[in-house]
């Protein structure tokens, strides 16, 4: 009787969310089914179709493939060193530039641009300021210090995506920490200066810890992008030299594309699948955990 | 028009009560105030007669229709909202029609509508703006405007005048008093003014976490309050309570003075309520009781004398304007006992004391 | 002294993180001759030709294809999203369904690699015979631009006052109405935002493109790398320039034209989400 009334509502709520839902399940629901059932599977692009049962054989090809956790060590080594120089140096920038910026927004859209450009684009730029004859970078390098660096080369390629990837997103972070900088009320900082603190005992004890939450999330969030990187590093050194720059996502896509191996690809990416989402969900517990505590 | 009647109606969150079995019943035309503290369940009340909130027990009746499940608009009730609610996309006139073109009316009668409650409204040069072009004043004409155009058979106002500056907020109200002569509509208003609630009320209410504590006219419940709470929240200044207990011939004031006052029955008095124009300062030795004057607010056409009287505590009394005594003076208090109430223990009013 | 400091600081920033964008720009502006010669950043001649030669159809390279192709996707990708996300978004903040489920579950879409999802829509897109198709491929970026809108959007209704909500209700609008007769409307500067976002983000989409079409439906960021595996005698760095140029222009514009809106949706999804 009384929830008569409230039905309908939420009926018709139902019905707005429908479409959304059919959507994920169609083309997230039947691929991660897909996915399950290839991963225990023998499967070739002839059998598709007829996949046999192997049990875990897939998971053990993977578990035992040194290039699998090569690229895991590359994707988390590269999504923490970046993540931790983008933000850094975006914070640096932000509470160092905003003078600046506070009085011309339009600095900030400079700053902004590379973050409108594609990821695959500036890999391929790269590619250019880098090569040996028609690129500024080497040329520039040689005729004032006579060196000669092999930027993409066996023991440099890694610092150079390193680098390639942190100028590209030091925008975001920068982004971010200039938001909450600005975020933060002036009677805090000028409460702090009738108190008589300095400017750096300012920045210490009362504008970086405000920013904090900020900062841990861009943090994580430049570590995710970091972590499953895949387009400037695929055109700019595909997986080499000698898979040395393959991350997990490119590990899967080469598994899949070049070398055909299915179930291993299919393999890997339930794992990461799994990991990817028990410690995002992880990380959505403790943040609301956080919440609560603080409400 | 229509009558409006709750029958036992409540309504939980989980399991929190915030109006328990509430009985209400509204005759056809009346103009009902509801007051009560922040939080008693005023707005949940008036949110659960238009069909917003869900009523999780009783019933609730509109012309003798149990509209418990019905929608908001199968209810035919209007609603005015604290915050105007104008949708800031559309201009006045489409504000105001908006209702009407959802029920599908032909365009020229939704204008000719629009137009003549513009009128009565005093709103028809706004029709073309957009509410941000709005005063505030000019805002909550057109909230109600929207809920005129309608022809609703009730209105419910939540606290639709707060948002108002002091002089606007008397000229809404007198227009709202006007509004509900000319429509003679069944009204229920949610207010926190007191003087809202004694000017356009025919009946006032008062909450007390989701329960009725009183209903009445705002004679009855001013002068004859049904317990301590009633007696505490109705009226501004608020009323004093002197503790006293029965004696012989009357009451004795805690051991600072005494009334003479016959009392029948078993009654056991607890507290003297007496509102502060009841009480006049008289010379020391002549008064009921007597104290210090510790504050003296001079308020324009009359002074507000606050007179400590030993266990009686602090005494507000209503003196003349140009009263005579001074901070710090002793005086006598003389109270008016006809016009004053008696509470028991438990609060409740004690009725023969007059 | 510190102000001085600061603009250099910017200039800096600036310049390096801009850097290849300049050094594409200007190597674009070289002559054949000139690039064999200056492989400075400075340009000697500036000259026109690879733009022209970029926009010559041949058989193999079709400039005008891939752009076609990225705003075709882009925009299914975008507009999908946004109409797919706008009701959803109305569920979750006003109806408060799927708060706990659908809502955290969309968001962590947009931190979760998205190629453990590629090989089985590779293999449903083989049957569906949408590999190689713009559908296909716009339905895909759909998903990715999911989380963002969504985001985006339950937080603009959430800041609407339930009241006008209500409001329309009394006036006897279904929840339905509401959404497109009263909360779409106003909040019109959040569906443009997730729009932009999502116009940007599809443009820029390197990796389904690359898995999921081969040539009708190659958007511009694949079909630029087919440029730098030019045919015979290496790279031609003019035409290479050229074409990431111009494949960089559309949402570079349209980001800074809109770039204050942006700004503030990124700060939206990255601390609400
Ligand atoms: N969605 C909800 N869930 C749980 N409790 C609620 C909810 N909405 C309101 N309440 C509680 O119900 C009680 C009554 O709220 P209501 O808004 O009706 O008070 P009110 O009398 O209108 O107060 P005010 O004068 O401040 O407007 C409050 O204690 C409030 O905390
Ligand atoms: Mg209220």
């Amino acid at each position: 009787m009384t929830k008569a009334q409230q039905r309908p509502l939420i009926q018709e709520f139902r019905l707005l969310a429908t479409p959304v839902v059919l959507f994920l399940l169609v083309f997230l629901g039947f691929p991660a089914i897909v996915n399950l059932i290839y991963s225990v599977s023998d499967v070739s692009f002839e059998t598709l179709r007829q996949p046999e049962l192997s049990g875990l054989k897939n998971f053990a090809a993977v578990w035992s493939d040194s290039a699998f956790w090569q690229a895991s060590w590359f994707s988390f080594r590269f999504g923490l060193l970046t993540a931790v120089l983008e933000c850094t140096l975006g914070l640096f920038l932000a509470i160092f530039l905003s003078p600046l910026i506070e009085r011309r927004s339009w600095l900030m859209a400079i700053l902004m641009l590379p973050l409108m450009v594609a990821p695959a684009l500036v890999g391929l730029m790269y590619r250019l300021v880098l090569h040996e004859f028609v690129g500024p970078v080497p040329y520039y390098l040689w005729t004032y210090f006579g060196a000669s660096l092999s930027f993409l080369g066996p023991g440099s390629a890694f610092w150079t995506l390193v680098v390639v990837e942190t100028l590209q997103w030091t925008p975001f972070a920068l982004l971010l920490f200039y938001m909450a900088y600005q975020a933060i009320p002036s009677e805090i900082a000028e409460a702090s200066a009738m108190d008589g603190a300095k400017s750096h005992h300012r920045l210490w004890y009362i504008e970086l810890p405000l920013m904090l939450p900020t900062i841990v999330v861009a943090l994580l969030i430049r570590f995710i992008d970091g972590f499953r990187v895949f387009d400037n590093v695929y055109v700019l050194t595909g997986s080499g030299p000698g898979g040395s720059t393959a991350s997990l996502s490119i590990y899967i896509y080469e598994a899949f594309f070049k070398q055909g191996a299915i179930g291993k690809a299919v393999a890997a990416s339930v794992i990461l699948f799994v990991v990817s989402f028990a410690v995002l969900y992880g990380l959505n517990f403790i943040a609301s955990r956080r919440k609560g505590a603080i409400r | 028009m229509a009558t409006i009647s709750l029958k036992k109606a409540g309504k939980q969150y989980g399991n929190l009560e915030i109006i328990r079995e509430l009985d209400l019943d509204l005759a056809d035309g009346e103009f009902v105030v509801i007051v009560g503290p922040s939080g008693c369940g005023k707005s949940t009340l008036l949110r659960m007669i238009a069909g917003l909130e869900e009523t999780t027990s009783g019933q609730i009746f509109i012309d003798g229709r149990d509209v418990t499940a019905a929608s908001p608009v199968e209810r035919k009730l209007a609603m005015v909202f604290q915050s105007y609610a104008l949708y800031p996309h559309m201009t006045v006139r489409r504000n105001m029609g908006f209702g009407l073109k959802l029920a599908k009316l032909p365009a020229d009668r939704i204008k000719a509508k629009v137009e003549a409650a513009a009128e009565t409204l005093k709103l028809t040069h706004l029709l073309e703006r957009y509410p941000k072009e709005l005063s505030g004043g000019q805002r909550q004409r057109v909230a109600i405007g929207r809920a005129i155009v309608r022809e609703p058979v009730g209105f419910l106002f939540d606290e639709p005048l707060s948002n108002l500056d002091a002089a606007l907020r008397v000229d809404m109200r007198l227009e709202i008093a006007k509004l509900h002569r000319t429509l003679g509509a069944t009204m229920i208003y949610v207010t926190h003014d007191q003087v809202e609630a004694m000017t356009l009320a025919d009946r006032i209410v008062v909450m007390k976490d989701g329960r009725i504590m009183q209903q009445g006219s705002p004679q009855a419940l001013y002068q004859t309050p049904a317990n301590l709470f009633v007696a505490q929240f109705i009226g501004s200044p608020k009323m004093n309570l002197l503790p006293c207990r029965r004696s012989a011939d009357g009451l004795d004031l805690s051991g600072e003075g005494s009334i003479r006052l016959p009392l029948s029955g078993p009654a056991a008095p607890a507290h003297l309520g007496a509102r502060p124009e009841h009480l006049s300062l008289v010379s020391p030795d002549s008064g009921d009781c007597r104290g210090t004057i510790e504050v003296s607010e001079y308020l324009g056409g009359n002074t507000s004398v606050f007179v400590r009287a030993g266990k009686l505590g602090l005494i507000n009394v209503s003196a003349p304007a140009d009263t005579p005594y001074r901070i710090g003076e002793t005086v006598g208090i003389r109270i008016d006992a006809a016009s004053s109430s008696l509470f028991d223990d438990a609060g409740a009013a004690i009725a023969a004391n007059r | 002294m510190i102000t001085a400091l600061r603009w250099l600081a910017f200039a800096t920033a600036a310049f390096a993180m801009n850097f290849p964008i300049l050094v594409t720009l200007s190597t674009s502006l070289k002559s054949t001759r000139e690039l064999s010669t200056n492989p400075g950043l400075w340009v000697q001649a500036p000259t026109l030709d690879n733009y022209l030669a970029v926009f010559q159809v041949t058989d193999r390279l079709n400039i005008f294809l891939y752009l076609f192709n990225s705003l075709s996707v882009a925009l299914i990708g975008t507009v999908l999203a946004v109409a797919l996300a706008l009701p959803a978004a109305y569920a979750i903040a006003r109806g408060r369904l799927g708060e706990r489920t659908l809502l955290p579950f969309i968001v962590n879409l947009r931190a979760v690699p998205l190629i453990i999802f590629a090989i089985p829509l590779y293999m449903m897109f083989q049957w569906l015979a949408l590999l190689d198709t713009r559908l296909g491929l716009g339905l895909i970026l759909t998903i990715v631009n999911l989380p963002l809108a969504l985001v985006i959007l339950v937080n603009a209704i959430h800041d609407l006052p339930a009241e006008l909500d209500e409001a329309a209700l009394m006036d006897g609008a279904s929840r339905t109405q509401i959404l497109f007769r009263v909360i779409a409307p106003v909040c019109r500067p959040a569906i443009v935002t997730s729009l932009i976002f999502g116009f940007i983000t599809a443009w820029n989409e390197f990796l389904f493109g690359l898995m999921l079409t081969t040539s009708k439906a190659v958007p511009i960021t694949v079909g630029a790398s087919f440029f730098f595996a030019a045919s015979g005698g290496g790279v031609q760095w003019g035409m290479a320039s050229a074409v990431m140029i111009v494949g960089a222009l559309p949402p570079v514009l349209l980001g800074l034209i809109m770039y204050r809106q942006i700004s503030g949706s990124m700060t939206a999804g990255a601390v609400k989400g």
